[in-house]
């Protein structure tokens, strides 16, 4: 390691997230000339959050199977590091090599929540990359983002020099052979190369390529390609059979603690479910399954390689997944006797089952976590959370019989339609749990129970039902919050919400247009930085910046959108159709809910991208 | 080591293994060490010797406790074994299992026990500015009478005299590199320890070493070699 950036680490605090060296890092020799491009993974966020994303677990093996790609990685520096490079003039660079990341040939950003655009912003900065996309030269590296946020790629469409929308496992991987066939041709231009690139492959969104002007209302007048042979609509990528999908065998092993530090096992993607709130149960359709017998497969060697000692088994709603009762028994023939825990991070009340419970070993915990999302029954019905008080009380019930006393509800306010009684169902459902424990006659003896109720804010998001609300003004969420508190009577209820302010921010940045991106770069010029973070989010400081932009806020969060309106993201297609969603908005409105994909198919569109192990008809 | 048919479960054979820790692995923090051992062990394929409890996980025991941002070539750990494995190939299973910055130098069967240490050799190499021969003479005179620093422990700030715990300290300058090399050894173990860091502390509030720039000065610290309480090398 360089020596004056290892006199740095001496002086900031965890300088572990800096010093890469880990073991199942990829190193390849540049000097036989076989790597032709060189990809910096970036995660804008720190390096514990970062680790711990499957998505760039899988995509940096992705990228790395291939032997003329060179895969590395980078994460956004904590203040105090950040404040030291600025010091001493060091650029940001990749943890591998530890080359700044302005010599890379791509740099790519996975955006995984809207909070992280200013760390993306301040990353390119750090790495000495021009913001905008129109002022690099063609021997920058293009910029290109991913993830569940690229799905309205539209407030960062200046910073971008294109979107890869969907799964990324094979499109990044054909972006990077085209940019190593066109630099190989010599006299490369960027902007050609883009314009190429679009016409080319499948689920590349280039901003640049497409014009907008708006009315004078401030809504879109039109959206469209500039050339003819640009894409009206880009649709997602997907992997059509899981099983057959890439899967990495290893994992780059963190020395310091991370969030998720464990074996993450992908069961399936996609979600049978449909609540309305949900982005990323709608933009992961259609389901997706793996056999128990690929996923077996998988962690034992996971297991092997890494030296974990516990499997988490990952996907939006794990008891959802058709064989859960195979693969846990098939997963405990081995991991018990090898003393490796199974954990499991989403359950869902109606599925949750004494005979899954004894065969995860949440023995380290006390706390079980559910989420009823809405208080009253009326309002889960408008939300589509098929959930029942009666899966509630039979769910705590088996976990109060295995002497659990903790247990944590998630709720939302600021649903659409909501009222107070809805907002008492909050409190109210929470000491029915409590009495739920009292009344059992199998609670652990002498102990007494603790629920916590976690409310966040209602947040409509891009390719959901909700997408036109309406959302709360920060007032109004501040007053509910505190609806709520004083109806917090029952001492064993302990209550926590989320900052109003910044889910006022988070809307304005998930439904925003390109015009946003002046806010942003206003907002990095004034050294915004982590702002998921309480300790530097800074509301005032925001309103500021819209001020100094000329951007109204109220006009993305807290605006009733028209029906006909042209949407900022309609230049993406993920496969569910505008017409569903429209329908799923009016059945919310008439409190009907609709079933999950397997008990019938609503008819979402999601099915015409095919896919293998799915419950969807043929297109 | 025990005959193979003689090691069990009920009769582990004791393993110590000797490591180096250097370059970015100076950065991580003996916790975090512990907790990476844990998984260098599952993924060697060793058969190690697990706690029988609530949960249960290798016994480990490491010798003396690095320092972050101090590099060594002479770190300790103890495990045991429930099968026969010869050394050679518990050591190729941990070559596998490890990187070149934390990787193993030697297995063996303990010949000393770890409470037994008592001191450690350290190399100190700076490259601070005015870095000449009388610097280096003027800073090996700074340790021959008494150093006094304060040491924060666990019943506040105390005052110590750190050359008490100072055996021995050479200091030159080496022209080829410009810098000043301070080959010391410390008290290290469970009676006491002196951290090096303390060394270079003293030299910089009483000789101004390093007081510019982080860029264009820096300093680095490898443990050499330990000794046991009779100052013989560590086995």
């Amino acid at each position: 390691m360089d020596e004056k950036y290892s006199s740095i680490l001496k002086s900031v605090q965890k300088p572990g997230r800096y010093s890469g060296g880990e073991y199942g890092q990829t190193i390849k020799d540049l000097s036989d000339g076989r790597v032709k491009a060189r990809f910096a993974f970036c995660f804008p966020d720190t390096y514990e959050i970062g680790m711990s994303n499957l998505g760039v677990r899988i995509l940096y093996g992705a990228l790395n199977r291939e032997e003329d790609i060179w895969c590395e990685r980078a994460y956004a520096p904590w203040a105090d590091m950040e404040e030291k490079m600025i010091e001493h003039d060091m650029p940001l660079c990749a943890l591998e090599s530890g080359d700044p990341l302005s010599m890379f040939d791509i740099v790519g950003f996975t955006l995984q929540y809207e909070m992280c655009y200013t760390n993306v912003l301040q990353m390119l900065k750090l790495a000495k990359i021009p913001l905008k996309s129109a002022d690099r030269t063609n021997d920058q590296p293009i910029i290109i983002g991913g993830g569940p946020c690229s799905y309205n790629p539209e407030p960062l469409a200046d910073f971008f020099d294109c979107f890869s929308i969907g799964e990324g496992e094979d499109m990044l991987v054909e972006f990077t052979k085209l940019l190593i066939e066109e630099k190989a041709k010599g006299n490369f231009d960027r902007q050609e190369f883009l314009h190429y690139a679009a016409t080319k492959i499948k689920g590349l969104y280039v901003p640049s390529l497409y014009e907008v002007t708006y009315k004078e209302d401030g809504t879109i007048g039109s959206f469209g390609p500039i050339y003819p042979d640009v894409p009206k609509r880009v649709t997602k990528r997907i992997m059509k059979d899981m099983d057959k999908a890439y899967f990495p065998d290893k994992v780059v092993m963190p020395y310091i603690e991370t969030v998720q530090d464990r074996i993450m096992l992908e069961v399936y993607r996609g979600c049978i479910r449909g609540c309305r709130f949900c982005q990323a149960g709608m933009i992961y359709r259609p389901v997706r399954e793996k056999t128990p017998e690929v996923l077996c497969r998988q962690a034992k060697c996971l297991y092997e390689n890494t030296g974990y000692d516990e499997i988490s088994l990952s996907s939006l709603s794990i008891s959802d997944y058709t064989e859960i009762e195979k693969l846990t028994t098939k997963l405990l023939e081995w991991t018990d006797d090898k003393k490796v825990n199974l954990s499991l991070p989403s359950l869902r009340v109606d599925s949750f089952t004494k005979e899954l419970m004894e065969k995860i070993a949440s023995v380290r915990s006390s706390s079980l976590t559910f989420a009823p999302e809405a208080g009253t029954q009326r309002l889960r019905d408008v939300i589509n959370k098929n959930v029942r008080e009666e899966d509630l009380f039979r769910a705590v019930g088996v976990a109060f019989d295995a002497g659990k006393t903790t247990v944590k509800l998630y709720f939302m306010n600021g649903l659409p339609t909501e009222t107070a009684d809805d907002l008492l169902g909050i409190p109210k459902l929470a000491s029915d749990v409590v009495h739920q424990f009292y009344i059992n006659p199998n609670r652990p003896k002498g102990k007494s129970p603790q629920v916590t109720i976690s409310v966040a804010c209602f947040v409509p998001k891009p390719f959901t039902p909700f997408q036109w609300e309406r959302q709360d003004t920060v007032e109004e969420l501040t007053e509910k919050n505190e609806y709520i508190y004083q109806n917090v009577t029952d001492r064993k209820v302990r209550y926590t919400h989320h900052d109003p302010k910044t889910s006022h921010i988070e809307c304005v940045l998930a439904r925003g247009d390109r015009r946003l991106c002046r806010a942003l770069e206003e907002a990095a010029n004034r050294g915004f930085h982590f702002d998921a973070w309480d300790e530097y989010f800074d509301y005032d400081k925001w309103v500021e910046v819209f001020e100094a932009t000329g951007i109204d806020p109220a006009f993305y969060a807290n605006r009733q959108w028209g029906f006909d309106e042209i949407l900022p993201w309609d230049v993406i297609d993920c496969g569910v159709s505008k017409e569903f969603f429209r329908r799923e908005r009016d059945r919310a409105y008439g409190e009907i809910t609709t079933p999950s994909c397997r008990e019938k198919c609503s008819g979402c569109g999601a099915n015409k991208l095919g896919g293998e192990r799915t419950c969807c008809p043929q297109a | 080591m025990l005959p193979a048919g003689m090691i069990s479960k009920e009769n582990p054979q004791p393993i110590r293994i000797k490591f180096k820790k250097v370059g970015n692995l100076q950065y991580i923090s003996h916790l975090d060490l512990q907790r990476t051992f844990e998984k260098v062990i599952i993924r060697s394929g060793i058969p190690a010797w697990y706690t029988m409890g609530f949960n249960p996980h290798a016994k480990m025991v490491f010798g003396l406790p690095l320092s972050v941002g101090c590099q060594s070539v002479c770190e300790y750990l103890d495990i045991r074994i429930t099968e026969y494995m010869t050394f050679n190939e518990i050591k190729a299973r941990l070559k596998t299992a490890l990187t070149d910055e934390l990787d193993v130098i030697e297995v063996y069967e303990p010949q000393m026990k770890l409470t037994d240490i008592g001191a450690a050799r350290y190399t100190l190499t700076f490259e601070t500015r005015g870095a000449c021969e009388d610097l280096a003479d003027k800073a090996k005179a700074l340790f021959e009478k008494p150093v006094a620093m304060e040491k924060k422990g666990k019943a506040g700030v105390k005052e110590i005299d750190i050359t008490k715990m100072i055996k021995s300290l050479d200091c030159r300058y080496d022209p080829e590199t410009d810098r000043i090399v301070i080959d010391t050894t410390v008290s290290a173990g469970q009676a006491e320890t002196l951290n090096p860091e303390m060394i270079v502390t003293a030299l910089r509030e009483q000789l101004g070493f390093l007081s510019e720039d982080i860029l264009t000065e820096h300093y680095s610290i490898m443990r050499e070699e330990i000794y046991n309480l009779n100052g013989e090398a560590f086995r």
